[in-house]
Order: C-alpha cells, then sequence, then structure tokens
C-alpha cells in the first residue's frame, strides 16, 4: 500500500484532496497481506497534501507582500511560533492518545468496527437466514482474528449498535402510533434495554467461569452476539406496525428461530470447540453442561426479543 | 418497562451485601461451603461448588472495603434524596 500512495501523490496534491476511490485500489489488493490495517490509510497523504500547499503558499508569500497579515506570516518569530504552537499540539494529542487507551480499549474497538457494506449485507441476511451457512469458522492471520470485512463469520459490533438506536427509534414510533408517547419513555426504552443486555452479559461471564470453559470469547465479542437480536426485533415490531399482531408474530417467531440456530451455531464454535479439536475422550458430564450452557444462552434470546417487544404491538 | 440501569445497580448493591455477609465459621462452615473444606483436588476440573466456593470467597475479601464505601454513599443519598 504505501508504494502505491507514493505513486499517486504528485498527482493528488497540487491543490485538491484528490477521490478517495483512486487510493482505496492499492488497498483493496493488498488487504489481505496486512491484517494489522483495518482503515484505510489516509493520514500520510493528508499531511504530504499540506505540507506540499504550506510550502508553495510560503513561497508564494514574500513575492506578493502587499497586506500585513502576510508579512506577519513572513516574520521569522511568527514561523517559529507556528512551528511551537503545532509540536505542544501533536505532544498533547500523543498525550491523550496514549491515556485513552487505558479506559476505553480503543483499539480492540475499532476492530470491531472494520466493516463495510458488503459485510454488513450478507451478516444482515445471515442473521435472517442462517441455514445454508456452511462453514461458521472465523479466519485467523497470524494469530488474529480477520477484521470483520474480511470474513462474515467474525463478530462486529456495528450492526448491534446502529440496531439498539433504531430499535429505540422504531419503539418510539410504534409508541407514537398507539398515543402512547413522551420523550421520557425513549430513554426508559433504551435504559430497560441496556439494562436486560447487561444483565444477559453479567449472567453468561458467570456460568462460563462457573463451568470452568476456557475460550476465547471475549467479553466484547458477547456483547456483539447478544447485540444481534435486535435486528429481529426491528423486524418484528416493524411488521407489527404495518400488518398488526399476526404479521408481529410470524415474523418474530421466524426472526427467533433463526437467532436460536445462528446462536448455536457460532456459540458451538467458540465455547465447545476446544473440546471437540483436543481430541482428548471427552469426559461426557462436563461436555454435556457446556452444552447445555449454549443451548441456555441461544433459548434465552428469543424470550427476550418477545419480551423486549411484545408491549410495543397492541 | 420500569427495568431500568438504576434499579439494575440496585439489584447488584444488594446481592453483594449479601454475599459478604455470609458468616464464615457460623454458616458457611455449617453447610460444607467453608473456605478449608473443597480446595483438594488439584485435577483439571474444579467442579461447579468449589468454583463458587471459590467465588464466594473472593468476592467478600475483595469487596469488603469498597462495599463499607459504596454503602456510606448509598445510605446518604437515600437519606437526603429517598
Amino acid at each position: 500500500y504505501r508504494v502505491g500512495a507514493l505513486e499517486f501523490r504528485g498527482v493528488h496534491c497540487v491543490g485538491m484532496p484528490g477521490p478517495a476511490s483512486k487510493r482505496r485500489v492499492p488497498v483493496s489488493q493488498a488487504g489481505m497481506t496486512d491484517p494489522h490495517q483495518l482503515f484505510d490509510d489516509t493520514s500520510s497523504d493528508q499531511s504530504r497534501c499540506y505540507g506540499a500547499q504550506r510550502a508553495s503558499g510560503d513561497l508564494g508569500y514574500p513575492t506578493t507582500t502587499s497586506s500585513p497579515q502576510a508579512d506577519f506570516l513572513a516574520h521569522p518569530v511568527s514561523n517559529m511560533a507556528v512551528a511551537y504552537g503545532s509540536s505542544l499540539a501533536a505532544q498533547g494529542k500523543e498525550l491523550v492518545d496514549k491515556n485513552i487507551d487505558r479506559f476505553i480499549p480503543v483499539t480492540k474497538l475499532k476492530y470491531y468496527f472494520a466493516v463495510d457494506t458488503v459485510y454488513v449485507g450478507k451478516k444482515l441476511g445471515l442473521l435472517v437466514f442462517p441455514y445454508l451457512h456452511q462453514d461458521w469458522e472465523v479466519q485467523y492471520q497470524q494469530d488474529t482474528p480477520v477484521a470483520p470485512r474480511f470474513d462474515v463469520n467474525a463478530p462486529d459490533l456495528y450492526i448491534p449498535a446502529m440496531a439498539f438506536i433504531t430499535y429505540i427509534l422504531v419503539a418510539g414510533l410504534a409508541l407514537g402510533t398507539q398515543d402512547r408517547f413522551s420523550p421520557d419513555l425513549l430513554g426508559l426504552q433504551a435504559s430497560s434495554a441496556l439494562a436486560w443486555l447487561t444483565l444477559e452479559v453479567m449472567a453468561i461471564l458467570l456460568s462460563l467461569y462457573l463451568v470452568t470453559v476456557n475460550t476465547d470469547l471475549t467479553t466484547i465479542d458477547l456483547v456483539a452476539f447478544l447485540g444481534y437480536k435486535y435486528v429481529g426485533m426491528i423486524g418484528g415490531v416493524l411488521m407489527g406496525l404495518l400488518f398488526g399482531k399476526i404479521g408481529y408474530y410470524l415474523v418474530l417467531g421466524w426472526c427467533c428461530v433463526s437467532i436460536f440456530v445462528f446462536m448455536i451455531r457460532t456459540l458451538r464454535l467458540k465455547i465447545l470447540a476446544e473440546a471437540a479439536a483436543e481430541g482428548v475422550p471427552v469426559r461426557g458430564a462436563r461436555n454435556q453442561l457446556r452444552m447445555y450452557l449454549t443451548m441456555a444462552v441461544a433459548a434465552a434470546q428469543p424470550l427476550l426479543m418477545y419480551w423486549l417487544t411484545f408491549h410495543l404491538v397492541r | 418497562m420500569a427495568f431500568t440501569l438504576y434499579s439494575l445497580l440496585q439489584a447488584a448493591l444488594l446481592c453483594v451485601n449479601a454475599i459478604a455477609v455470609l458468616h464464615e465459621e457460623r454458616f458457611l462452615k455449617n453447610i460444607g461451603w467453608g473456605t478449608d473444606q473443597g480446595i483438594g483436588g488439584f485435577g483439571e476440573e474444579p467442579g461447579i461448588k468449589s468454583q463458587l466456593m471459590n467465588l464466594i470467597r473472593s468476592v467478600r475479601t475483595v469487596m469488603r472495603v469498597p462495599l463499607i464505601i459504596v454503602n456510606s454513599i448509598t445510605i446518604v443519598l437515600l437519606l437526603l434524596f429517598g
């Protein structure tokens, strides 16, 4: 990618920020060879552009001195001040970047948002119709899981976050059509859904700890998987608004079964994987317990989907 | 739907308080959940009961001081604001 960027530099930095599409071509070709490159890197081109612009501007100023501002900017002391100010800003930015990683794992979160339209489309299709999908393994590349935009099985946080917000808005819409709406109800819906999500995450983490499952299922992964049910909930409520209770029950039933199958197939690989991959004769009771845990987690999804939406459709 | 984040916080505080008041000698030993009574085997599977006992012991040890602080704050806030 770096070679491609250097090649394009002459074309882009004449004076306008060039079209981004030209920069994307080398990335997509070289995408699979650089797993740590989650997003297109536009910073280096931009700074080079600014540097070229500023250099040409500074060269131009002494020759067209007709205004006091140009004199002020050409003064060597103000040049130093500009340099000092920009270095201060860079230091401050570094400090913030270093410290914010202690509270919010920004780099880890970035992985979950590295999605593109094709991935979102395929994932939504998978959430509604998971029956024909064969391979549920997440591809790994040099010990790290591949970013979601390269593998449809990888969990992401974009769809759950968007679906959550859409659910709040659709709930407001549904309440509005029944003349039960007031603005604080929106906050109440959001708080309630978040509280259920937190409770689910804590319950699953507790049961994973009690059953001593050694998985690579991180908390954020778990939040991502549990957030996928909002998609089905949105579908159900929208159908309920359009076609009444029958439409709501039909679509909700379909989405409940799909989410159930989706969760079982995904969690089976995470929770039960190492038991099957070890090749050791599996202790029956422990494996059975893990299977029960997977089924319980998957069965809780339809229940919660119904519980969080039935009061919205009358 | 009155299930809010605030009620979740209250429930969590009450649960942690409940775990913290389990008396070691008078209660846990009598039902066989004492700290010295279970962690015998060094096999691979600790089992659910010993994991639970571990969890109770660690919660009681770790949360003792923070619970004092959080309880005091909660008492003061509830007295002031109801």
